[in-house]
């Protein structure tokens, strides 16, 4: 079963972009992603199976473009990101695939996958950098926010101990940390400071790629905003690539160019963000749409997804969404989870990995309503159903 | 500003509003001007909960949304009897509620239940799910042989859709995933039988997918047992739908509360106005998180509170003279909603023309008195 879009998706990427809200989404006249992972595929040896995380994924990343990888816990989101920088120890095992990497600093393209571990030291942090979720884990208590930026500056960049103080002094004015905290360490910040250190210290190599794996779940909404606010500013002035982790789709929608729904190891649904909202296809998408109350317009009736995700060390052949899934059929069981292009979509990159549902498909007659709470339920109603 | 000044509103906070909720059900417990200080050392004393009363009805929910460090978990605490008030009163069915032995904290207990926010922490680790349950079972419904307390735990089981029962009765907490997990904590808040359910961010730690389920089981249950809901959230989307009362608090205080259709569609208090514009908006087109525009992020203050002040007044866009000297105490806008604001007359002006006939009578924007 393998993914067959992922060569097309990529020579079209440029005319997307035009269509979306007259910004720029990436300089240069090069259409040729920044970061391009192709078939990529990592388990998880355990004594009983492997644990399928990620599944033949196509995903590519364009210069100063913001893609949005959304899914649930479980989904194998994280995986995919770090898999792709060979951050995964053992028992994370990478069984295929390629990860491509074209900085415009290295002037070549450098295979991830295949680069010895000391070569690939000079591409961390320097090229991609990451911002991981729990910045009270991530930042070294017995290290104030000085040395600790320091650290990252004095490792990754050959510079004098005034430049690295310079870099330091306008990395904490660009995420707006006064001066003077300079000297606090992580337990007397608040969590919306200390996410911004770990984004200062994301951007203290100027790297061309940022992963941000849920640097905002934590956070109230207001600091949330603040912060993304802050992040797309920086990214216009710098112009670094954002991989944009989440399970809000929400927010995703506001904020990536493009976004990615991943379930169950697979990546269900490709568009860009005004696609997805507007217009999404897959039925995991549009359950996901369905899932968070709004705060503005009429309320709507919100169904939710029923049921959980499948156990990802045995899945049956077939659309893994199946048992949870509102239009599901016996031809479910047979299709492969490549995906294909929307052909109704105003996007041309839009694709789908479910063959059946397009955006217009209209909802099952059936008593969908009632049996929501009981995570039980649906699984016996689609075997039911063949 | 004198002591009287700060009670004397405070006494009417709830009583002067017509609490939506109360639509639903008998009164159940009434919070009247709950404090609670923490000494940090022997000076500095933080005053998490400041002036906060507010009612909980029969099969009513009432939203409490704030940010992290706003006090509304010591809200839910305080009620819980987990911590002692500094001042204030607790009533439970009209009763003041006294917890000054274990009997008497016993009782309450069953009457009064919290459910937290981590279902990955409020379960004990090497214990199994049947362990958690049978507990509560055998301490407040006083069943004690096996036979009684099995068909008790399936039933519990059963409500909160855990099924089959026996087969998730044997189940360590590690075995469950996050959903799975907080149902078992609405288990056993229910094991209690309690009238009054206190829900500490029941749904933040789970997926998005999954939270719409879990609210609505909630929901079932509450109108199911009538249970007297407080739902603490900072997610006052979720507080518009699950919701009869908003109640919103900032630094210790209710800065504003009311229907939550009309708090959320209409909020007063500027501090309310940054919640919900906040919030994430897919048809924000104009958005200030999408590429190309321009930067108007605001700063986060981080300066200690000033006593005697509107804590909200250095980030507020509409502050003034007299926000920096003056706390503002709950003021009346309609027959059901409140807010503590000097400014509601730029912050929210068709709110107050659109009360100015209701309560003209009352001097319009006064304090509730």
């Amino acid at each position: 079963m393998t993914t067959t879009a992922a060569p097309g998706t990529q020579a079209n990427t440029s005319q997307t972009s035009t269509g979306q809200s007259g910004a720029p989404r990436w300089r240069g006249g090069d259409n040729e992603p920044i970061l391009e992972i192709s078939d990529f595929s990592v388990v998880y040896r355990t004594g009983r199976g492997d644990v399928r995380a990620v599944d033949h994924v196509n995903l590519s990343l364009h210069a100063g473009e913001v893609v949005g990888l959304a899914g649930e816990s479980g989904s194998g989101k994280s995986t995919l990101a770090y898999g792709s920088c060979r951050l995964l120890r053992p028992p994370a095992l990478i069984t295929g695939g390629r990860v491509v990497y074209r900085g415009r600093r290295l002037g070549t393209a450098v295979d991830i996958l295949s680069r010895r571990p000391d070569e690939l030291a000079s591409l961390r942090w320097r090229e991609i950098a990451i911002v991981f979720q729990s910045a009270m884990n991530a930042l070294n208590p017995v290290l104030n926010v000085r040395d600790q930026i320091l650290d990252v500056i004095e490792a990754h960049l050959q510079v004098s101990k005034d430049e690295a103080m310079q870099r330091l002094e306008s990395l904490l004015d660009f995420v707006s940390i006064p001066r003077q905290r300079m000297k606090s360490y992580p337990h007397e910040l608040s969590g919306g400071m200390r996410q911004r250190v770990m984004i200062a210290m994301a951007m203290a190599t100027d790297p061309e790629i940022v992963i941000m794996d849920e640097p905002t779940t934590a956070l109230d909404v207001v600091v949330q905003r603040d912060i993304l606010a802050q992040i797309v500013e920086l990214k216009e002035r710098l112009s670094f690539a954002v991989l944009f982790i989440t399970h809000d789709l929400s927010l995703l929608l506001e904020l990536a160019d493009r976004v990615a729904v991943m379930y169950a190891g697979k990546l269900v649904e490709i568009a860009s963000a005004e696609e997805i909202h507007h217009e999404p296809a897959h039925p995991y998408t549009k359950g996901l749409l369905n899932s968070f109350p709004s705060l503005r317009g009429p309320r709507r009736e919100l169904a939710g997804i029923p049921g959980t995700p499948p156990d990802l060390r045995n899945l049956p052949p077939g659309c893994p969404f199946l048992p949870r899934c509102m239009y599901g059929t016996a031809a479910c069981h047979d299709i492969d989870m490549s995906l294909a292009k929307v052909a109704t979509s105003a996007d041309p990159e839009h694709v789908t990995a479910c063959p059946f549902v397009l955006p217009g498909t209209p909802l099952p007659l059936r008593p969908a309503q009632g049996n929501g709470a009981d995570a039980g339920a649906p699984q016996t109603e689609a075997t039911g159903a063949q | 500003m004198t002591a009287g000044e700060v009670t004397e509103p405070v006494q009417n906070g709830a009583a002067g509003i017509d609490s939506p909720a109360a639509r639903r059900g008998p009164l159940t417990m009434e919070a009247t001007s709950l404090y609670k200080d923490f000494k940090l050392s022997r000076t500095a004393v933080l005053s998490a909960v400041r002036d906060v009363s507010f009612n909980l009805y029969r099969g009513a929910v009432v939203g409490l949304v704030g940010e992290s460090g706003s006090g509304k978990s010591t809200v839910a605490k305080l009620l819980a009897g987990q911590e002692r008030l500094t001042a204030g009163e607790v009533r439970l069915n009209g009763q003041p509620v006294v917890l000054d032995n274990r009997r008497n904290f016993r009782q309450y207990k069953s009457e009064v239940q919290l459910v937290f926010q981590d279902p990955f922490s409020s379960l004990n680790p090497v214990h199994t799910v049947r362990y958690h349950l049978e507990r509560p079972v055998k301490l407040h419904q006083r069943k004690r042989s096996k036979a009684d307390v099995t068909p008790e735990l399936r039933a519990l089981m059963e409500q909160v859709h855990l099924t089959p029962a026996d087969q998730f009765l044997a189940k360590y907490p590690h075995e469950l995933s996050g959903g799975q997990r907080q149902r078992v904590s609405f288990a056993r808040a229910l094991a209690a039988q309690p009238s009054v359910l206190l829900a500490d961010e029941p749904v933040s730690m789970l997926d998005v997918s999954i939270r719409l389920e879990m609210l609505n089981l909630l929901d079932d249950l509450r109108d199911r047992f009538q249970l007297a809901l407080l739902y603490i959230t900072h997610d006052i989307a979720s507080a518009r739908y699950f919701a009869d009362e908003v109640l919103v608090m900032y630094a210790g205080q209710i800065v504003e509360r009311g229907p939550a259709e009309e708090l959320t569609q209409v909020p007063a208090h500027p501090y309310t106005q940054l919640l919900v514009s906040s919030a994430p908006d897919p048809d924000n087109i104009g958005s200030i998180l999408r590429s190309g525009s321009k930067k108007t992020a605001r700063n986060i203050d981080t300066t200690p509170r000033v006593t005697g002040a509107c804590p909200f007044n250095p980030r507020c866009p509409f502050v003034q003279d007299r926000c920096r000297s003056e706390d503002p105490p709950l003021m009346r806008i309609s027959s059901s909603r409140a807010a503590a604001c000097w400014r509601l007359d730029v912050a929210a002006p068709q709110l107050l023309n659109q009360s100015k006939g209701e309560v003209a009578h009352e001097g319009l924007g006064g304090p509730l008195t």
